[in-house]
């Protein structure tokens, strides 16, 4: 059983951080909302190129692969996630696919994985809301970087409820993949960049809520967390507070009763 | 008139271009919010054979004195 002084100061440093984890989960639910209507903005952007590639089916091919993360850290497993189901494609027949990353830390993760399947990564995301030049300039360094595929596969986290997300992959094929896929016909497109950059949009947009709202829900547990060790710590200190109290006034009555 | 800009750049270029002629050609007030659509602020680095290359900015901040990372 530790001394006073060691719950006291224990006690201390959790109280600031329930402080500091709630605080952050009040800004993360207040950015949540924002990011959610952005969100459902931009998923018309992703429903068109998805329309396409359901009607036209394309076959596969040389993959690439674009990994949706972020730059923060204390957001739950938004990370992990994308990363193993990276790694998982990674493994299932495309060794020597390429990769972007999107987000420092699960570039992290992948470069111990799989290094020499990084093709370009990018930094600086999550900050703010995503916005559609940031896609398209991601999708034009993609297609400037001349690495060859057949169609583009974007893992990121989808947003299925406000408590939960899952890693989900989209495909975007590739114009000459399209071209010959059967009902291509009834399209007229020659624009492959857009349709990356758009797909790209979309699943920012829709990893960013997911991570807000991952960091909200991880953010609440430390604070319940932090709230139980507050009260453990306070019985065990109200308690050795106690037992000194009665140890001094025994001191007290056997030295008086020896007088 | 129909896409005599196809043999110089591509389709987003276009769009990008037009975007950014459509904000500034709004009211003030819009315009800020607009212009904000069209920031990006990324940093892209190169990678070959399991190592990085250079950190670069896309649209390099104009603020001095802030130190930029590198990895």
């Amino acid at each position: 059983m530790a001394t006073l002084r060691e719950i006291e100061l224990r006690l201390k440093s959790v109280r600031n951080i329930e402080k500091i984890t709630k605080s952050m989960k009040m800004i993360a639910s207040t950015k949540l909302a924002k990011a959610q209507r952005a969100m459902q903005n931009a998923k018309t952007y992703g429903q068109a190129n998805s329309g396409l590639q359901k009607r036209s089916s394309p076959s596969g091919g040389k993959k690439l692969f674009v990994v949706v993360s972020s730059d923060r850290g204390l957001c739950g497993g938004i990370h992990s996630s994308v990363t193993k189901q990276a790694r998982r494609l990674i493994a299932d027949g495309n060794q020597d696919a390429r990769v972007v990353v999107l987000g420092d830390k699960s570039k992290s993760q992948l470069v111990r994985l799989a290094p020499d399947n990084l093709l370009l990564t990018f930094n600086q995301i999550g900050k703010d809301v995503p916005t559609f030049a940031d896609a398209a300039v991601i999708a034009d360094y993609i297609t400037k970087s001349g690495a060859e595929f057949d169609s583009i596969n974007i893992v990121y986290n989808r947003f299925v409820s406000a408590i939960s997300y899952e890693a989900a992959v989209v495909e975007v094929a590739n114009e000459d993949a399209l071209r010959e896929a059967p009902n291509f016909k009834q399209y007229e497109m020659e624009e492959d960049e857009f349709s990356i950059a758009n797909a790209i949009y979309a699943s920012l947009m829709e990893g960013h809520a997911a991570e807000i709202s991952s960091k909200r829900n991880a953010m609440d547990n430390a604070s319940k967390n932090a709230g139980d060790m507050i009260g453990t710590l306070q019985m065990k200190y109200n308690r050795g507070r106690q037992a000194a109290i009665t140890n001094e006034l025994v001191d007290i009555i056997t030295g008086a009763s020896a007088l | 008139m129909s896409a005599y800009w196809r043999p110089f750049f591509s389709f987003n270029k276009y769009s990008q271009i037009s975007a950014r002629a459509l904000r500034n050609s709004l009211k003030e007030s819009e315009r800020l919010a607009a212009e904000k659509r069209g920031l990006t602020g990324l940093r892209y680095q190169k990678w070959e054979g399991g190592q990085g290359g250079q950190q670069t900015w896309i649209d390099p901040p104009e603020s001095t004195g802030s130190a930029a990372k590198s990895a």
